[in-house]
């Protein structure tokens, strides 16, 4: 099995267990032949976008996309800008509104992003749009995702196991458990920092296509105002920091860089008409 | 400088219409400070639950009136929420800040619907896999749907739609360098590394 294999299973370890197509073949994994090293530097694009349609194919398989062809449409427009001011303009961008409560958005590697109904429906404009994507772009554009995999797959596995030799119960059993571990780190969310960078270059990014970039500033404050204790946004503070101390950090960093860009576009009107819709 | 402000406040209130100024409420401790800048003077400063008449916006500020406080000044952006609130939230200190954060979805037109959140599902954090903002049930019956996936890359924009929609939506592509990185700005603009 080569590396990228190895990380299409984890890969799939994401999205849950239970479904038969992801469910963990330790066997694929003891025979894995040589050792893995750079997996970010190594991953082609091709590969990468490999890897994300798989992933988003299991999260559109627990929620799937809203039924509105224009709202798809519309957001894909928005993403896609966003995305094109980006220093990987290039890859495959794909967005979606998944039909969840939850408030959240995510990300997976080769450009795929997606935003929940629910955190959808707290927007008020395009700027507040834009500064959603643009955090998740950002998540792509620096492959946060493939680092993260890539330091489960060196402390869990590499540090431990000599894959090729994995025949015995014992070590089984480890490497069941160091799996388990990855898997649980990712439960956990995207380390702290990077959810901090993506805020930073994710309102870099909204300036860059023309949008007010304190719009995401908005965005954070709206979620901090609801309830931390309601289920729909549950998952959201589990795996990323506090939303205060994102607001705090944010604005610290920003202060005085980006505020000629404050007069950017909301286009308000625009959003709302595509939100109405029926 | 006060009775300054008294009067500047009131001459703004009776001379503007009665809709353009909007009520709005301070959601963390905020300086007042007197230009649309941080690095101008700070003139006061405004507890979280303070209730403000917010004049206008610029930059990344507004410009409010407390009337507690008889002061106007400019606070950033995020530091204030607009909203026609009917009933004032409770006024809580900085330290208390998240109570009164819960408290503020109370005028939040979109925010209000979560105050009945239950607290069911708050710990697990385990059968969330990477899929944030779906419940343990949704994942936990997710199988991978390709067919979905497809549907959704028919969605794509390319190079003609977006020139549409830039340019309907007036969007202009600016040269902003990230902040802290050691690139310049190749318009010249003012080195953004710290």
């Amino acid at each position: 099995m080569n590396p990228i294999r190895l990380l299409l299973l984890l890969a799939a370890l994401w999205i849950g267990t239970a479904g038969s197509a992801f469910a963990l073949d330790l066997g694929d994994l003891v025979n894995l032949g040589g050792k893995l090293k750079k997996i970010v530097s190594e991953v082609t694009t091709e590969e990468e976008v490999e890897m994300g349609g798989n992933l988003i194919s299991g999260l559109l398989g627990a929620a799937p996309l809203v039924d509105d062809d224009e709202l798809q449409r519309y957001v894909n427009d928005v993403g896609y800008w966003v995305a094109s001011r980006s220093s990987r303009r290039d890859l495959p961008w794909t967005f979606g509104v998944i039909d969840s409560d939850g408030i959240n958005a995510f990300a997976a590697p080769g450009g795929y992003v997606v935003i929940t109904r629910g955190l959808y429906e707290l927007l008020e404009n395009e700027a507040q749009l834009a500064g959603v994507l643009a955090h998740e772009i950002s998540h792509v554009v620096r492959k946060h995702h493939l680092e993260a995999l890539q330091k489960v797959v060196k402390r869990e596995f590499w540090s431990d196991l000599t894959l090729t030799a994995v025949d015995n119960k014992k070590d089984r059993k480890k490497l069941g458990k160091l799996v388990n571990a990855g898997v649980q780190l990712y439960a956990t969310g995207l380390d702290r920092k990077y959810e901090y960078e993506a805020d930073l270059r994710g309102v870099v990014l909204a300036a860059r296509s023309g949008y007010d970039p304190f719009a995401l500033l908005d965005v954070l404050t709206t979620i901090d105002s609801i309830n931390p204790d309601s289920k729909e946004l549950s998952v959201m503070l589990n795996t990323h920091p506090p939303t205060g101390d994102r607001l705090t950090q944010l604005a610290d960093r920003i202060d005085g860089h980006l505020d000629y860009y404050a007069t950017g576009q909301a286009n308000p009107k625009r959003f709302q008409q595509v939100s109405a819709a029926p | 400088m006060r009775n300054y402000f008294q009067v500047l406040a009131l001459g703004l209130l009776l001379t503007a219409p009665a809709l353009a100024n909007q009520d709005g409420l301070i959601v963390r401790l905020s300086p007042l400070h007197d230009k649309a800048s941080s690095t101008s003077q700070r003139v006061g400063q405004l507890s979280a639950g303070s209730r403000v008449t917010i004049f206008g916006r610029k930059g990344g500020w507004k410009e409010v009136f407390s009337e507690e406080k008889s002061m106007v000044g400019w606070v950033r952006s995020y530091q204030v929420r607009e909203g026609n609130y009917a009933e004032q939230a409770p006024k809580e200190t900085e330290e208390d800040s998240r109570g009164f954060l819960a408290g503020l979805a109370s005028f939040s037109r979109k925010a209000s619907r979560f105050l009945t959140g239950n607290n069911s599902s708050t710990s697990s954090g385990t059968a969330t896999i990477g899929v944030r903002g779906l419940s343990e049930a949704e994942i936990k019956s997710a199988r991978p749907d390709f067919s979905e996936l497809a549907k959704m890359q028919q969605y794509s924009s390319n190079r003609s739609r977006l020139d549409r929609f830039v340019f309907k939506g007036q969007l202009s592509a600016n040269d902003v360098p990230h902040i802290g990185s050691k690139k310049k700005s190749s318009s010249g603009g003012k080195n953004l590394e710290k």
